[in-house]
């Protein structure tokens, strides 16, 4: 099980340093990582992120990352599961 | 208590710096107390402390200041200041950084840092503060321009009090402080920021919750330390009294409900009460308060509470369902809350009497058998001759746990004790802050022969300052708690926990210019106790105690809560 973390933050010294930190604390792991600039301040970064063991929750990963300071939004959104069609 | 050296008048006409201008953002955040130790890139700034209204006190490790800042702002309510140089000095207040983040304790760590163009080049005490505690701090600084160190001050004041309190940490390159800038306008307008305000839950969430609790036959409020941070103990106590719901506390919620009150059980978890466990094991509904589910205070957190829907109060939502489900969640200031929820009907007197009764069939005995002092009868009487003005400064390990489980505390304020990190030698800092913030209060430190090595030092800030710290040194010559894991869950293979070769704590303790006195028999009790509760200045008791004496109940690692051992 992966989900994409959509995160929008005011970019400032650390910042991404901390975002990802925080995700990874918390018992994930990035799995893909873009990040964009949206004019002077604000970022956007999206992890991929899955989890290290069944017990942690998106959800909570998200209201972790949202009580970062400069975090402006926090979207989780799991991903479907592969499906490979049979030949 | 000696008063702090005055403010020296700066007869120099030096230019206004960044140093200046943190100095004078501390003191626009109402900031009287700094704990700190300085060394070459703070230097800068220790030099216009002398020209400030702020009273330094000079620790003697780094690590004393961060964990005094974190006794002071336990006490005060108001966020601790530490401050220290670059390299070692930071590195030494990391514990104490850490220990204010996992206790949610206010704190603004000041570092120095090396040169900016210097950054990044290994330079001569250089190290990357900054990335060291990014996990550790709520929020962090490296200060590039002198001009915003006004706006760092006082966004860092704000962060470090804001929902749950937390450490930040604000590094300043020495080429910052020491740069010349003209007074930005309004700097002295800084002031302290105003507290942010909470959303306060809808009345749809009030009204499932009271729903709740009328529906629920054995109701059990746990109570945790966010109801002392958030400063809510009074509306939590109105609540308790009128509703009659039963009361459990974890470690930091000590206090919070005045041990002694009916309808209060007892602390809960790994050391708790047995009423106080057993009671969570049958409740239907839990109430937790400003509390974490910590595994300490859960054992197996699968089997925890296991008939019992939850309502959940919390300052911080990263809290809420984190590791276990709410049926009801009320993230907001925990004072409004409480004081909205007024069920209409309860009918719970069977269950009370079911806990009062419990109560009475596990409360702890203090008849020990032999001559030698009890420690938990010792911690017991002082707590109680101390009355409400007591306040205990705890170290870690076996006494930390007797002190929880034995002494009366009336106040949240009342105990400091390491409750997340686990620090040994926070105790004598600790003490020394809270006597800062509060020079009437009887503060006693009660320590172990292993955790008072770890920061002994800070005797010499106690003899200094005059400070009337009574230090209460439960010596086993073992590092007890360890010794007692090995005993119980390591087939009795003793490793490395023999401190035979101690040294003569009242001798030492003497050698810092402190009184001090040993005791070894139960009969010399009281005698000590009155002599430490009526000395005017710094004193230590060496309290020898029965080293096989171990800290009863226990509920194993990884076992319920149920699953109580007993000696």
């Amino acid at each position: 099980m992966t989900a994409d973390i959509v995160i929008d933050f005011t970019r400032s010294e650390g910042a991404v340093l901390r975002l990802i930190g925080q995700v990874e604390r918390r018992g994930f792991e990035v799995t893909s990582m873009t990040m964009a600039e949206h004019g002077a301040g604000p970022a956007r970064l999206t992890l991929g992120v899955a989890p290290r063991d069944a017990s942690r929750s998106f959800d909570t990963l998200s209201r972790h990352v949202a009580k970062i300071h400069g975090v402006t939004s926090v979207r989780a959104a799991e991903r479907a599961p592969f499906m490979e069609r049979a030949s | 208590m000696a008063a702090l050296a005055a403010p020296i008048a700066q007869a120099r006409t030096a230019p206004f710096t960044g140093a200046h201008a943190v100095v004078r953002a501390l003191e626009a955040q109402g900031v009287e107390y700094v704990f700190g130790y300085p060394g070459g890139a703070i230097m800068p700034v220790y030099d216009a402390l002398t020209g400030s209204s702020l009273k330094h006190v000079l620790v003697r490790h780094e690590q004393g200041a961060a964990l005094a800042a974190d006794g002071y702002a336990r006490v005060s309510g108001k966020p601790g200041v530490c401050i220290a140089t670059s390299g070692p000095g930071a590195t030494n207040l990391v514990t104490g950084i850490a220990n204010a983040f996992l206790d949610s304790v206010p704190m603004i760590a000041i570092t120095g840092q090396t040169p900016t163009p210097l950054m990044g080049t290994d330079a001569f005490q250089e190290i990357d503060t900054f990335g060291i505690t990014l996990p550790i701090v709520k929020h962090s600084f490296v200060v590039r321009d002198p001009a915003d160190i006004p706006s760092v001050f006082a966004e860092a004041f704000a962060l470090a009090t804001a929902g749950r309190p937390g450490p930040v940490l604000i590094d300043l390159p020495k080429d910052v402080t020491q740069a010349s800038l003209a007074v930005p306008p309004g700097i002295d307008q800084t002031g302290p920021a105003p507290r942010r305000k909470f959303e306060q839950p809808g009345a749809g969430a009030i009204a499932n919750a009271i729903a709740l609790i009328e529906q629920a036959k054995k109701p059990l409020l746990y109570v945790g330390g966010g109801v002392g941070i958030a400063a809510a103990e009074q509306a939590l106590r109105a609540f308790h009294a009128r509703t009659g719901i039963p009361a459990v506390a974890t470690l930091k919620g000590l206090g919070a409900i005045p041990t002694g009150s009916e309808n209060y059980l007892d602390m809960l978890g790994m050391h708790g009460g047995q009423a106080a466990n057993l009671a969570v094991q049958e409740s239907d509904l839990l109430i937790a308060c400003g509390a974490r589910f910590d595994d300490r205070a859960t054992g197996k957190l699968d089997t925890f509470a296991p008939n019992a829907r939850i309502i959940h109060f919390d300052a911080d939502p990263s809290e809420i369902s984190k590791l276990r489900d709410a049926d009801v969640s009320l993230i907001g200031e925990m004072t409004a809350i409480l004081d909205a929820l007024r069920p209409a009907r309860l009918d719970i007197q069977d269950w009370r009497d079911h806990c009062a009764a419990m109560k009475t069939r596990y409360a702890p005995r203090y008849d020990a058998p032999g001559s030698g002092v009890f420690a938990p009868a010792l911690l017991k009487a002082l707590s109680e001759q101390a009355g409400d003005d007591f306040i205990a400064t705890c170290d870690v390990g076996q006494h930390q746990m007797w002190v929880a489980q034995h002494c009366r505390f009336s106040r949240p304020q009342a105990h400091l004790t390491s409750g997340g990190l686990g620090t040994m030698g926070y105790g004598i800092p600790a003490g020394i802050g809270a006597l800062f913030a509060e020079p009437d209060a009887t503060v006693v430190t009660i320590t172990g022969d292993g955790s008072i090595m770890m920061n002994i030092q800070e005797l010499a800030t106690i003899k200094r300052y005059r400070l009337p710290l009574k230090i209460v040194l439960l010596d086993n010559a073992q590092l007890g708690m360890v010794r007692q894991w090995q005993e119980l869950f390591f087939e009795e293979n003793f490793s490395e926990i023999d401190l035979y070769d101690n040294p003569d704590f009242a001798e030492l303790a003497r050698a810092f210019g402190i009184e001090a006195f040993t005791v070894d028999r139960r009969s010399e009790v009281p005698d000590a106790i009155d002599r430490l509760l009526s000395a005017r200045g710094p004193i230590l008791a060496h309290v020898r105690i029965d080293p096989r004496e171990n800290v009863w109940p226990l509920v194993p690692p990884g076992a319920a809560n149920s699953q109580m051992m007993e000696a």
